[in-house]
């Protein structure tokens, strides 16, 4: 039990401290305004690819395509700002502040100290994702069409989210470890992911467009299975009027996508915590935790 | 005692050489600056394809990204460095020497350009050969014009941010992420400005450098419609450049007396 409270402890004042440092660069109004623009922007240039598109085809374009653009690129947020989140504060507290080595040997749980790092990029992330939707729902008539108080599957989405954050918390963990035993392109590895993860996972186009080998590659990633629920509990499930938007995962239930989904997060769980143990030892050992590169 | 001219080409060509050199010593850039751009080059190409867009949408998308390296290398490369720098311990040494810093801006400038040349090069041909992009260039001449003249403009712009960078702390790091997707979004990054925006939006836009060089570049090679015709776009480029680097001059000096005062040279850890 004083195990556990201990880590209550660290885990709050970690998120504490990732918050503040997250946060308090600026003024709470002007930093209300980054969370907001530079999400909804991103979202803003999917939507205008989709005119664009609609522009050039002569209007040939399904509008279900736009909900289905606007609501994963939000949920992909997610997956940027924790995995980034993690990473990059392994690379911030050695680096920048030169404080991992004194976290390191204080009495805090090393790895828990990192989920609250993550948390807090979480909560950014979540709220980031919050407003890019209500923005999207207040200026795009075929987003509020397809997206609703009514339409949305709350037990659903309520599921997804609980396991994605698990998965997300384990793909920071596994970009966290190695970026341990990295110096100069521990920033550079979660990016890198990051854009494997958001071709791979079919954020801006169905799934059934890559060539077929591609396809199974996606299909052993989490992320496509999360997304494609996500995507579901909020705009319920691809309707047969837009055959382009019905990728190989189209013809699921809700229950075996959830399950592929668990399934393949318990296998990134368990990888990513024998990878922590081994990457935080061997970084240990080498003297990689106080290793300054001067990035 | 050499002369001013002498001090700030040598100046230039000082802050020039670690950029390339990096270009040799640091492989690792073949990965992080060519791979994870052709990632996403490749994310958007299948969106448009799976919207049943025309191919030489996907050229628009390819054109974007090799421009936005650019973009990127002004802000991390040019801007960002200055605080960099600062927190590293050498801007107090470059305030201190002889050296011009416009000298050191220019070097710096210089050497990205390179680097950032060499990774927009490898997205370019890697986007036309993977995704078939049709290029049907009216004049090579006039796509090489266009671009000398917007990375002219983009860097003098990229000296203006500098100086403001001189002023930053630890909100730098959150500008420079500002200034990315909002940015991306008015230069039209990957689609057509002229056939999204009112014509007075996409005038507007035309200020930021990138968006008036790539419109004209994507009429020359795809004939996609633009905001203005090229050679309009190309002049305005030019009385760009010219108006960044005087701007920039100036700002840089009145910033870094400021800069002096206030004891913001040598703030570490903001």
């Amino acid at each position: 039990m004083t195990s556990f409270i201990q880590h209550l402890r660290t885990l709050r004042l970690a998120a504490w401290l990732g918050w503040q440092l997250e946060t308090n660069w600026a003024s709470p109004w002007l930093f209300a305004l980054y969370m907001l623009v530079k999400p909804v922007c991103g979202s803003l240039m999917l939507v205008c690819m989709y005119y664009a598109a609609r522009y050039a085809t002569g209007g040939r374009v399904p509008a279900e395509f736009l909900p289905y653009l606007y609501i994963s690129n939000a949920c992909f947020g997610l997956v940027g700002t924790v995995m980034f989140g993690l990473s990059y504060g392994v690379v911030r507290d050695r680096e920048h502040y030169r404080m991992l080595k004194y976290v390191y040997i204080s009495p805090a749980h090393f790895q828990t100290y990192f989920v609250g790092r993550g948390l807090a990029r979480a909560t950014e992330g979540s709220v980031g994702a919050v407003l890019n939707i209500a923005v999207g729902l207040l200026l795009f008539a075929d987003l509020r069409s397809q997206l609703g108080p009514a339409g949305i599957d709350w037990g659903w989405l309520v599921v997804y989210l609980s396991i994605g954050l698990a998965m997300l918390w384990a793909c920071g963990m596994i970009l966290a470890g190695a970026c341990l035993n990295m110096t100069r392109n521990g920033m550079f590895l979660s990016e890198g992911v990051s854009g494997v993860v958001y071709l791979l996972s079919g954020v801006v186009f169905p799934l059934a467009v890559l060539p077929a080998w591609i396809q199974g590659i996606s299909l052993a990633l989490p992320t496509t299975y999360w997304l494609e629920g996500m995507r579901r509990a909020l705009t319920g499930p691809v309707p047969e009027s837009a055959p382009v938007l019905r990728g190989p995962l189209a013809d699921w239930s809700n229950g075996e996508l959830a399950l592929a989904l668990a399934a393949t997060t318990a296998g990134l769980v368990i990888a990513a915590q024998l990878f922590w143990r081994w990457s935080e030892r061997r970084a240990w050992r080498l003297g990689k935790l106080e290793e300054n590169a001067g990035v | 005692m050499p002369s001013a001219f002498r001090l700030f080409l040598t100046a230039a060509s000082a802050r020039t050489y670690p950029r390339v050199a990096w270009l040799f010593r640091s492989r690792s850039w073949i990965i992080q600056e060519t791979l994870l751009p052709v990632l996403l080059v490749s994310a958007f190409a299948y969106s448009y394809r799976a919207m049943g867009a025309p191919a030489e949408y996907t050229g628009l998308v390819v054109l974007g990204a090799a421009m936005t390296t650019f973009w990127l290398n002004v802000l991390w490369g040019m801007g960002a460095t200055v605080y960099w720098e600062r927190d590293s311990g050498n801007l107090e040494l470059y305030i201190m020497s002889p050296a011009p810093l416009m000298g050191i801006l220019t070097g710096m400038a210089l050497g990205g350009m390179t680097t950032t040349v060499v990774r927009a090069a490898v997205i370019t041909v890697t986007g036309v050969l993977v995704f078939d992009v049709p290029l049907q260039p009216t004049s090579w001449w006039a796509l090489a014009a266009v671009f000398s003249l917007t990375l002219a403009a983009l860097y003098g712009l990229g000296m203006m941010f500098a100086s403001l960078f001189l002023m930053w702390g630890r909100e730098a790091w959150h500008m420079v992420s500002l200034l990315q997707e909002p940015i991306f979004l008015l230069t039209g990054t990957n689609f057509p400005v002229a056939a999204i925006f009112p014509k007075a939006v996409a005038a507007v836009a035309c200020l930021i450098p990138l968006t008036a060089g790539m419109d004209a570049m994507r009429q020359v090679l795809f004939h996609t419609p633009g905001i203005f015709d090229v050679w309009g776009e190309a002049s305005f480029l030019a009385v760009l450049s010219v108006v960044f680097f005087i701007l920039a001059r100036k700002l840089l000096w009145g910033i870094e007396q400021k800069a002096r005062r206030e004891g913001r040279l040598t703030v570490r850890w903001q």
